[in-house]
């Protein structure tokens, strides 16, 4: 790199996360005795189109839903549902943090061509966390490296035909994943629960051809080789 | 890396909706003295000091609390809330060593923000009411937007933290920072697996030194920021502390960079980084090959520090340990790193750091802090004790990545990120604060780790740690890493004088490394910097050198992970020889006492150890010669060498001349010469890795400086 870049400007407004609450704007929560350190969230995610920062409306087709949106870019920031609706996935896959395990792997399994391709598709991706209680680093490091075979399996796992909403999932109380797989999906309030082990924990994210439901459970049926106590070495 | 969590959220959502109570609107930032009346058990005295991405809060005890609770709220610049309010952490006694002042370092947030917080003391699970809040506007990203060179931005933090910094964007960011400021000179140590560069800031104030040589007289201090592609959140630190150095005016920076060099090494495993794997192209972990070196990178690291000689160093990771402090560090433990360094390195840690995290609010701990596994041991293999082993004062830095019962349970997302990177941030920056301010301290540990290794004392530990003893209550250490005492097999009482390799072991190619890039163990033993002394039937790697404590753990058949098994050389000469001794092939004195002269015939090698000659030492046209922790009474000249010169902790009554040596730069350090010491003709220069000869007489030539 010989040029020197010229990132564009710092922000010079202050981060606003969400709009003052509409009904009972000078008041706030106060977390519960034993979730006190959990993060508390307090909207209804999804319910309803969240204004951007700037006091531009999102569109409609930026409504994101699920207990893990609070903590994933929005308003007017880089990566907001509505900065990713025209993007391929493997571009608006990058701007989602807590999918960097998902990114790399659809990165080195050589299917990013195929995410864009079709009649559209539904990306079930799972969270850095979930690749992480299932994987040991080893095992993460020779499926990104090595068994790209496995590795496709494995995505396929987590690929559906057709651009599926969190609702049209519902409604349709199953979907039959690439590797044949047939998840069972039964809705909750904000989310969905997938073959009774995964959750969605940020769904509806509408990207070209695309959606994205983020999940909390790694799909298929790789051994899990992740520690069971979490820890790894440094 | 990260933990779980996400799951937990969603009963956590709907728990906290249920809960939801009004309180009262927050006051304004006025002192809490102005407040009519108090309730029994509120916290006092509550201040908020903003830092580089983090909040420092600090407030009056509460006596009989348990511990406290943290509330953080999104404020307009009325102090209107404009989000809801969250618990960012739990404040516990072990948190720091003194309890009399409670500060809590609250990060994750986007930094300019706006925020108010509160704090209230619990009694076992039971609340007390919270502390009159306080509001303030946190720090904007270091750097005026109008300056050049301090408008600079990482990728990461221009995408608020959404991204990390990507290898192409790093790439620009220091090409950037190297053009732009006169302080930083921007070198590449190497190349990865893939071809990816491997660079290193090398930062001084006006200049930084020119060449390695002359950065190494600096004493310089180096961070090796991010070995395992998956970990990147010291990495983000480091760049941001690169672009402080470059570019801040502030007294400390200036002062700092005025007295030494500062290396920053942002990506050692780009490949790792770019396929967000742990180990390189090859799957290898890095952090499990700087003894053996069989990767390109770590291979440029080890020469990288046998060229600048950094004297201490941080190695970041990150740790997915959810009952972890915020900063877990480990120093070198593997028992053949000297005692001054291990010691040296402990009070960098819990003389510092957990010193100035009571102040400023951050939780540095030992690795695992509490209950932290298996791990944190003495394989020479990672960086930490390879650095030690090399009389390095270091330590590994973990990033605590994952929530628990005393920080928010949040995932990879942008302020758990924001966390992690300020978090590096501000020890990274302890890090220079202490080199600067003990540097005395650390090149003493230094010196005296040179001078013991070089004198192939005490027993050889091919694993093995040394004991790190929980700090005492309340600390931040009362769950030190496990013990890992050597087991009889892994020890070797009676270590010998030297190794010697075959002409195959040493010149052989190699089936370890990746395919087209291996490299033989002699390029290996070069690069760790290693004298090595070629003689008619092999390769003589004498143990009186500076990195003693690694060269059997590589070279011995007994070690756990070597790279030859070489034959093991013990001593020739032991207790008295009367009468002149004619050195000839390899002959090595132990604790011996010679009275006569020693001559060192040409093509032989002289190794003497704990040894007294009562009598001159010619060595003229000989191979090796190295005389450590010795005394002579008698003039020593060492001529023509073919090979390697080490001449260090001997003591000469007589002059010492060394001259006309052809091989590497002759080592003549921590010697007492009563009498004139002269070099001149020498291939290269000698030099005394900064640890200085005692001469009662004139230093001339090549040696007046040392």
């Amino acid at each position: 790199m010989d040029q020197p870049v010229n990132p564009p400007p710092p922000r010079s407004l202050p981060r606003l996360r969400r709009p003052a609450r509409r009904h009972h704007p000078r008041r706030r929560l106060v977390a519960l005795a034993g979730v006190a350190l959990s993060l508390v969230l307090t909207g209804c995610s999804g319910v309803e189109p969240r204004a951007a920062a700037g006091g531009t409306a999102a569109p409609a087709a930026a409504v994101v839903s699920g207990p893990l949106c609070d903590l994933l870019p929005s308003g007017s920031d880089p990566g907001n549902p509505a900065s990713l609706a025209g993007q391929p996935a493997e571009a608006a896959l990058q701007w989602l943090p807590v999918l960097t395990t998902f990114e790399a792997a659809v990165r080195a399994s050589g299917l990013a061509a195929d995410l864009r391709g079709g009649s559209g598709l539904t990306i079930l991706a799972p969270t850095d966390d979930a690749f992480a209680a299932k994987f040991s680093e080893d095992t993460l490091d020779q499926l990104l490296l090595v068994d790209k075979d496995k590795l496709r399996g494995l995505l396929r796992e987590h690929l559906v035909a057709g651009s599926l909403s969190l609702s049209d999932m519902v409604a349709a109380g199953q979907v039959t994943t690439l590797a044949g797989t047939r998840l069972t999906v039964t809705g909750r309030e904000t989310s969905a629960r997938l073959a009774d082990r995964a959750d969605t924990v940020c769904a509806d994210y509408r990207v070209a051809n695309a959606r994205i439901h983020l999940i909390n459970r790694v799909l298929g049926d790789l051994p899990t080789t992740a520690r069971a106590d979490g820890h790894r070495a440094h | 890396m990260r933990n779980r969590r996400t799951t937990a959220l969603l009963s956590v959502l709907l728990a906290a909706s249920l809960a939801a109570v009004a309180t009262p609107a927050p006051a304004q930032a006025e002192p809490a003295a102005v407040t009519a009346q108090t309730e029994p058990n509120q916290v006092h005295g509550l201040t908020v000091v903003q830092g580089d991405g983090y909040a420092t809060l600090g407030w009056t005890p509460v006596d009989g609390a348990t511990d406290y609770q943290i509330e953080r709220t999104p404020v307009a610049v009325d102090d209107s809330a404009t989000g809801p309010s969250v618990i960012t952490g739990v404040w516990r006694p072990n948190r720091q060593i003194n309890n009399s002042s409670p500060t809590f370092a609250d990060a994750g947030f986007n930094p300019g923000a706006r925020f108010q917080w509160r704090v209230r003391a619990r009694f076992g699970t039971t609340e007390q009411p919270y502390s009159e809040p306080v509001s303030g506007t946190t720090s904007a990203p270091w750097g005026d937007p109008n300056v050049p060179g301090e408008n600079l931005r990482t990728q990461w933090e221009t995408t608020l933290a959404a991204q990390y910094t990507s290898d192409v964007d790093e790439y620009a960011y220091t090409a950037a920072i190297d053009e732009l400021s006169d302080r930083v000179r921007v070198t590449e140590i190497g190349k990865t697996a893939l071809g990816r560069p491997i660079n290193m800031f090398v930062i001084g104030y006006p200049t930084p030194p020119a060449t390695p040589e002359a950065v190494a007289a600096t004493s310089p201090l180096m961070v090796n920021c991010n070995v395992h592609g998956n970990e990147p959140g010291d990495r983000e630190g480091c760049l941001i502390m690169a672009r402080q150095l470059a570019f801040s005016n502030d007294p400390r920076t200036l002062d700092l960079l005025s007295h030494t060099t500062v290396l920053i090494v942002p990506t050692i495993n780009g490949d790792g980084r770019a396929a967000n794997t742990r180990g390189n192209s090859t799957g290898q972990d890095l952090n499990r090959d700087y003894s053996l070196i069989r990767q390109p990178e770590t291979f440029a690291l080890m020469q990288m520090l046998r060229d600048y000689r950094p004297v201490a160093g941080y190695d970041g990771h990150e740790f997915g340990n959810s009952s972890a402090g915020d900063l877990p560090m480990l120093p070198p433990r593997h028992q053949n790193v000297a005692q001054s360094i291990f010691d040296e390195s402990q009070h960098m840690i819990e003389g510092h750091m957990y010193t100035q995290g009571a102040r400023d609010g951050w939780w540095p701990c030992p690795y695992g802090c509490n209950g932290g596994g298996n791990v944190g041991l003495s394989e020479e293999t990672i960086l930490r004790n390879t650095l030690g082993l090399k009389n390095v004062v270091n330590s590994l830095l973990e990033l605590r990545s994952s929530g628990g019962t005393t920080r928010p349970d949040e995932g990879n997302t942008a302020n758990n990120r924001r966390r992690k990177a300020y978090s590096a941030l501000w020890t990274f920056n302890q890090f220079l604060d202490y080199h600067r301010a003990n540097l005395k301290e650390i090149t003493s540990a230094r010196a005296d780790a040179i001078t013991f290794q070089v004198s192939n004392t005490g027993r050889i530990v091919f694993r093995g740690s040394r004991p790190i003893e929980a700090h005492p209550a309340p600390h931040p250490g009362e769950a030190p890493p496990p013990l890992d005492a050597p087991q009889p097999d892994r020890i070797l009482n009676d270590a010998p004088c030297a190794y010697k390799l075959t002409e195959e072991q040493y010149h052989g190619a190699r089936t370890d490394g990746p395919a087209g890039q291996r490299t033989t163990v002699a390029q290996r033993l070069a690069a760790h910097g290693w004298k090595v002394v070629k003689v008619a039937d092999g390769y003589v790697v004498p143990l009186a050198q500076p990195e003693r404590g690694l060269i059997p753990l590589l070279l011995d058949g007994q070690a756990v992970e070597k790279m030859v098994d070489a034959e093991r050389l013990y001593p020739t000469v032991t207790g008295q020889h009367s009468g002149q001794l004619v050195v000839s092939g390899v002959t090595c004195l132990r604790d011996a006492t010679v009275t006569g002269p020693v001559r060192v015939r040409p093509g032989a090698a002289l190794i003497a150890t704990g040894s007294s000659i009562i009598g001159p030492v010619d060595a003229s046209g000989a191979a090796g010669v190295f005389l450590t922790d010795s005394a002579v009474e008698g003039p020593v000249r060492i001529a023509e060498t073919s090979g390697p010169v080490v001449v260090v902790d001997a003591t000469v009554t007589g002059p010492v001349e060394v001259s006309d040596n052809r091989g590497d730069a002759p080592l003549v350090a921590a010697s007492t010469v009563t009498g004139p010491l002269h070099c001149g003709g020498n291939a290269s220069a000698p030099v005394d890795l900064g640890l200085g000869n005692s001469v009662q007489g004139p230093k001339t030539g090549q040696c007046a400086s040392l």
